[in-house]
């Protein structure tokens, strides 16, 4: 039964698309439809959480799909992928509510490339043969070029484009990558396989395993982004729709981390193990860098977006670290991120339909004129910038604590870049909410949508601050699991 | 005797459809509209049913020409290219006066020279195939008499074709003068394939093959043939031909002899990066979607001749080679005919809508054609859930199995690249602001038929690949 449910959450968003495609004369038919469906998800993710409470353990399914190739339907899930398919189903449920004012033409096809997204994100985050999660890690591109393409802003186009050719390049490389290994365990073991679990036990020379690697960690790193291949980032979410933006923000961006430690780390221990001090500078110039960026920007999304390339910085350092404390972190991380980044963008969204503009110049004095929305906004902030008792903090300590346990100056590092996440974010708060209003327009407050959405955000945000200890005990098993599966990594690493 | 004629009964099929038609068209001349359009199909769909129905062995005629599995499945395929090039071709052909007998017939002989080219065993058959579908080509690219631009290809693709057959012919001569044997494997067996004149015969033979696949540096001519030539014919040309040579080559590749071979291979391994290379740059520039997809379609060479030279051995690139010829066809004649259909509503005098700047908003005004060319596209670019990812992967696979390591990342460059001018072009469709739009002539039933066909064909490869890589196992083992 729960092996059917993985399949249905994976297929239930397609499927919906498709239906959606069908009623493309009746937007509000398309809107509702997707509600339904995503709400479904959403249900059935839910359902599959308090299964996996009563009954914990790996959930797997493994099917022939192309036997002369060897490629299983294979899914797995654990604690991690469950926390992250939770997180897609919800935001996904978001994105068809933030958009049901903003996006009026050519409905049907949105809601059709959001539910395909929803698939390709959903399916990544449970395949355990590699072929899959490869199709799955291009198919999520394709909807969001679409998503960016048609329903962004001025520039989009040229967005688009360029968010796909880096996606692609780096998916490509990766490819070949994959291909490689897969010879080289058949050349060893005489079977053609693709399953994560065949292909760990490969044998490498340090030399191929570098560059098999290497082709990995640049797909990987295009996703996350790190310096230097962060440069499409900011682009995308600047012509993207609110939501593509959350699209991108708090599910793609996790994909390309998912992938890092899921197959990278496992698969290419010795070599991940060399370019962990590579990924501390890499993270570390991301974290600091980003927060440079951010600090001189004028359009608040793009202030987001590269707050984003920061704190995706300090999920990386958690990475490198590899240990119980930074990785449950940075992986708790994930999760914090997609909510307060996608919260932040939606609010963004909101107060450009209502001000025109998402130029900090623009806004201004919006706590009188619009207190709900300007109590959320607080909120979020804060929660970004790891304010105690909002979950940020919680990921956030985690990794910086262990840290400080292995390589303290690592932890001292990255304590002064959160320092640097609070400069630009309160400047943030400083300009939009207080200072002097620049028009005497008065502007809508929050409807009771909007309301909704916030506060479904803000509740889990709240939540997971105050008690996070439901989601790291779903994290602790599979956490083990990644470190015991590396042992050869842990001990290179000193542990 | 009696059964050699029961083994190239598809290829009676055909001939005996094309020569009905002549005669239809010269005899009954007040004759019910679609006549010769439904004869042609009968014709081909009985050829296909024929090849694939009844299981043939042997070499029939003093071994000229093979009646086994691999020559059945790809008539099979020539039968379902000129099939779906039949239904875009319909009202296109109708609209613009060339819906005569002469063009049902020559798709015919063509398909005819195709199976012949790929079925041949002895090097006159392989001859004879290829200047019968060449010929039938010259024809059919200035098929449209008021249209310049197909006069113009059909001279040039004339022209260049028959200085290609000559050097292939001479080439044949030479390798007959050389090894004494006219049987395509036994002349690659040759005892001494050092010998000068054999290199000699065997250069100017892959000279010859470069021509028609339209390998570089022998490609110059496919971008001006592709624009000219009318949108359903080069979708004919770009698929049925070149893979028609492509199983050809197939044979030579795998049945020369390890000398023989270690002579062939850097040959081929250059053409296929060369290929690879300046096929996928030169697209990059082009604003013209013919012209687009004429480059689009010479690297997608090079990435087949990247997997045949992986055909040697376990048989992971032969099949490879021939899955993604599969794909291949149904991929590109996709691209094409959705060129052609858009191009229905054009003024007569007007050549196809070729333009890129013409295809702006294009996914709106026509949502299944504009559907069928950005899948087709997304397919030719090699991304999920497409046949074409799938066939990709099995186009690298093979060669890196193969430990053809720096070919592979060659080929995953040129990928790379090409997804620039494919994803252009989808961008142009669905994300630039509409031209004003011409008004719909009526598309009739057959075009929207293939459009559903191919479109899910494209999609069923992608998903389950399986049975059709297994039915190309049967044939290789």
């Amino acid at each position: 039964m729960i092996p059917l449910l993985l399949s249905a959450i994976i297929f239930l968003p397609l499927f919906g698309g498709l239906i959606v495609l069908a009623f493309s004369r009746y937007p509000d038919r398309c809107r509702w439809i997707s509600l339904g469906i995503t709400g479904a998800d959403l249900f059935l993710v839910a359902n599959l959480l308090v299964q996996f409470i009563q009954n914990p353990g790996a959930i797997t399914v493994d099917l022939l799909w192309i036997e002369t190739f060897g490629i299983r339907y294979a899914l797995a899930l654990d604690g991690i992928s469950l926390l992250l398919i939770l997180l897609t189903a919800f935001l996904t449920l978001l994105c068809v509510l933030v958009s049901w004012r903003s996006i009026t033409k050519r409905v049907a096809a949105f809601h059709f490339f959001l539910l395909l997204s929803q698939t390709g994100v959903i399916g990544l985050f449970l395949a355990t043969d590699l072929f899959l999660f490869y199709l799955f890690w291009e198919l999520q591109v394709i909807p969001l070029f679409f998503l960016i393409g048609i329903w962004g802003h001025s520039d989009r186009v040229h967005a688009a484009i360029k968010f796909f050719i880096f996606s692609i390049t780096g998916s490509l490389l990766m490819l070949i990558a994959l291909i490689g290994v897969v010879m080289i365990h058949k050349s060893q073991t005489g079977e053609v396989s693709f399953s994560i679990y065949a292909l760990n036990t490969t044998l490498l020379t340090a030399k191929t395993e570098g560059w098999l690697y290497a082709a990995f960690l640049l797909a990987f790193a295009i996703k996350i982004p790190l310096f230097p291949v962060h440069t499409w980032l900011p682009d995308a979410h600047t012509e993207a729709p609110t939501a593509g933006s959350v699209i991108l923000a708090g599910l793609l961006l996790k994909t390309g981390m998912y992938g890092l430690f899921r197959i990278g780390f496992p698969l290419f221990p010795g070599a991940a193990h060399n370019s962990a001090s590579v990924l501390l500078i890499l993270g570390f110039i991301g974290l600091f860098y980003g927060a440079w960026i951010a600090l001189a920007q004028q359009d608040m999304k793009r202030l987001v977006a590269y707050s984003s390339i920061s704190h995706m910085g300090l999920m990386v350092i958690g990475l490198a670290l590899w240990n119980r404390y930074t990785l449950s972190g940075s992986i708790l991380q994930m999760i914090n991120h997609g909510l307060v980044t996608s919260a932040l963008f939606i609010l963004v969204g909101m107060i450009d339909e209502r001000i025109g503009s998402r130029q900090m110049e623009k806004a201004g004095g919006l706590w009188r004129k619009m207190p709900l929305l300007s109590g959320f906004f607080l909120l979020f902030a804060m929660a970004s910038v790891g304010l105690p008792g909002l979950n940020n903090f919680v990921g956030e300590i985690l990794i910086l604590a262990g840290a400080f346990k292995t390589r303290p100056w690592v932890g001292a590092l990255g304590f002064v870049g959160i320092v640097f996440t609070l400069v630009y974010t309160l400047r943030l708060i400083q300009e939009v909410l207080f200072g002097e209003p620049k028009t005497d327009d008065p502007y809508p407050d929050l409807s009771l949508r909007e309301t909704a959405i916030l506060g479904a955000i803000a509740i889990v945000v709240i939540f997971i601050g105050l008690h996070p200890d439901p989601l790291l005990n779903l994290l602790e098993g599979p956490v083990g699991e990644l470190l015991g599966g590396t042992k050869n990594l842990l001990t290179l690493q000193g542990y | 005797m009696q059964s050699d004629w029961i083994v190239i009964l598809p290829h009676l099929f055909l001939a005996g459809g094309g020569l009905l038609i002549f005669c239809i068209g010269a005899f009954w001349k007040n004759r019910p509209d679609g006549t010769l359009f439904i004869t042609a199909l009968l014709s081909a769909g009985a050829a296909a049913v024929e090849a694939l129905a009844f299981s043939g062995s042997g070499t029939p005629f003093a071994g000229m020409v093979s009646g086994d599995s691999f020559s059945r499945f790809f008539i099979a395929l020539f039968c379902g290219i000129s099939v779906i090039t039949l239904l875009f071709s319909r009202r296109y052909a109708l609209h613009r006066r060339f819906s005569g007998d002469e063009f049902y017939g020559l798709i015919l002989f063509a398909t005819l020279g195709m199976a012949l080219a790929a079925g041949a065993t002895h090097w006159a058959i392989l001859f004879l195939g290829v200047e019968l579908l060449s010929i039938s080509l010259y024809i059919l690219i200035a098929i449209h008499k008021s249209s310049q631009a197909a006069n113009e290809a059909g001279i040039k693709y004339f022209i260049m074709g028959s200085a290609a057959s000559a050097i292939l012919l001479f080439g044949i001569a030479i390798l007959y003068a050389s090894t004494g044997e006219m049987g395509i494997v036994e002349s690659l067996n040759a005892p001494d394939s050092r010998n000068p004149l054999f290199l000699l015969g065997l250069g100017m033979v892959i000279t010859g093959f470069g021509f028609k696949i339209s390998l570089v540096p022998f490609h110059l001519w496919t971008p001006d043939v592709y624009q000219g030539a009318p949108a359903p014919v080069a979708g004919f040309l770009s698929t049925g031909s070149k893979i028609a040579m492509v199983a050809a080559l197939l044979r030579i590749v795998t049945g020369a002899s390890p000398p023989v071979w270690e002579v062939i291979a850097p040959v081929i391994w250059t053409l296929a990066a060369l290929t690879i290379i300046v096929g996928n740059l030169t697209a990059l520039v082009q604003d013209h979607i013919k012209r687009l997809l004429a480059y689009s379609s010479i690297a997608q060479m090079g990435y087949l001749l990247m997997a045949l030279l992986a055909s040697r051995g376990d048989g992971a690139g032969a099949s490879a080679v021939i899955f993604y010829s599969v794909i291949y066809a149904f991929m590109d004649l996709g691209a094409f005919g959705a060129v052609s259909l858009v191009s229905l509503g054009e003024p007569m005098a007007r050549a196809d809508r070729d333009s890129l700047t013409a295809y702006r908003g294009l996914g709106y005004e026509y949502p299944f054609a504009g559907a069928l060319l950005a899948v087709s596209l997304l397919s030719l670019a090699g991304l999920p859930p497409t046949g074409g990812f799938i066939g990709k992967f099995a186009l690298f696979q093979a060669a890196i199995g193969a430990d053809y390591m720096a070919i592979a990342v060659i080929g995953i460059i040129g990928a790379i690249i090409s997804i620039y001018y494919y994803i252009k072009v989808i961008a142009v469709l669905y994300m630039r602001p509409t031209r004003v739009p011409t008004p719909h002539t009526f598309p009739g039933f057959s075009g929207p038929v293939a459009c559903a066909s191919i479109f899910a064909l494209i999609v069923l490869m992608g998903i389950l690949p399986g049975s059709l890589l297994e039915v190309i196992a049967v044939i290789l083992s």
